[in-house]
């Protein structure tokens, strides 16, 4: 993975869970403009999908293709998970739920890291 | 079964534990299927009791979401059961454990989670099968 897409990645999900951590404090359901934030990361992973399968097309790494390509799919799947959420349940429990989701995402970016390297 | 009067098992803190749920089954349906498909011969207790636990915290996702109780008791029983099974096995027959499972050692490579939730979900399904009324709270359907 490319470090610095992934340090952007695991930054902007903390900014979201912070966000949304304050909005579980102050008891209130997720907000619009948290899932715009959202889809914000949404894209920052979408290109970091794309240069990492140029990379591997081009550079044939010494990886395992179906975990790097499993844990890259499930990456984009959680965030929309928890953006339908959000428009279910007009409670706090939506806010807490995407505090989850976002942490999910920083987390399984580090494993990725871990599982790929830096490139 | 009657429905009537008792919370839905996915409102409100149930939406939390739905996902927590969610994930789980995701990691571990992955986890199993990938490790099943490409190298079951190294470790196939571990690798079929890793896909096994993956179908099981699908079956409590959707059981806990639609309010299906009678499921959802079944499956968060069945994952207790198999979480601490595993626990001690994977700590104790080490020969037949040589990889990791969403369940060995108590869930450890997944925060202990794994073995914290299924207390969660017997006590949410014990909470919400009470009479809604009791809790202050009005019957949502949501």
């Amino acid at each position: 993975m490319i470090v610095a897409l992934a340090l952007l990645v695991v930054a902007l999900c903390v900014a979201l869970a912070g966000w949304a951590s304050w909005f579980v404090v102050r008891d209130r359901a997720v907000v619009l403009r948290q899932l715009w934030g959202g889809a914000v990361v949404e894209a920052v992973l979408l290109v970091q999908a794309l240069v990492a399968g140029v990379v591997a097309v081009t550079t044939a790494p010494d990886i395992d293709a179906v975990l790097v390509w499993g844990y890259v799919l499930t990456q984009l799947l959680i965030l929309p998970i928890a953006a339908a959420w959000a428009f279910a349940e007009r409670t706090r429990w939506s806010s807490v739920v995407l505090v989850l989701a976002a942490l999910t995402v920083a987390f399984l970016e580090y494993r990725l890291l871990q599982i790929w390297g830096t490139v | 079964m009657t429905q009537v009067a008792t919370r839905s098992t996915a409102s409100g803190p149930g939406r939390l534990l739905v996902a927590v749920y969610g994930i789980l089954a995701l990691a571990a349906t992955a986890r199993g299927a990938y490790q099943v498909a490409l190298k079951l011969d190294e470790a196939p207790v571990a690798y079929l009791l890793s896909l096994a636990s993956g179908i099981v915290y699908v079956v409590a996702t959707i059981a806990l979401a639609k309010d299906w109780r009678a499921l959802a008791w079944w499956a968060v029983g069945i994952e207790m059961a198999g979480v601490l099974t595993v626990g001690v096995l994977s700590l104790t027959v080490v020969d037949d454990f040589p990889d990791e499972t969403v369940w060995s050692a108590f869930g450890q490579g997944y925060g202990y989670v794994p073995v914290i939730l299924p207390f969660l979900g017997l006590l949410w399904l014990w909470r919400t099968g009470r009479p809604a009324t009791r809790t202050g709270r009005p019957a949502t359907t949501a």
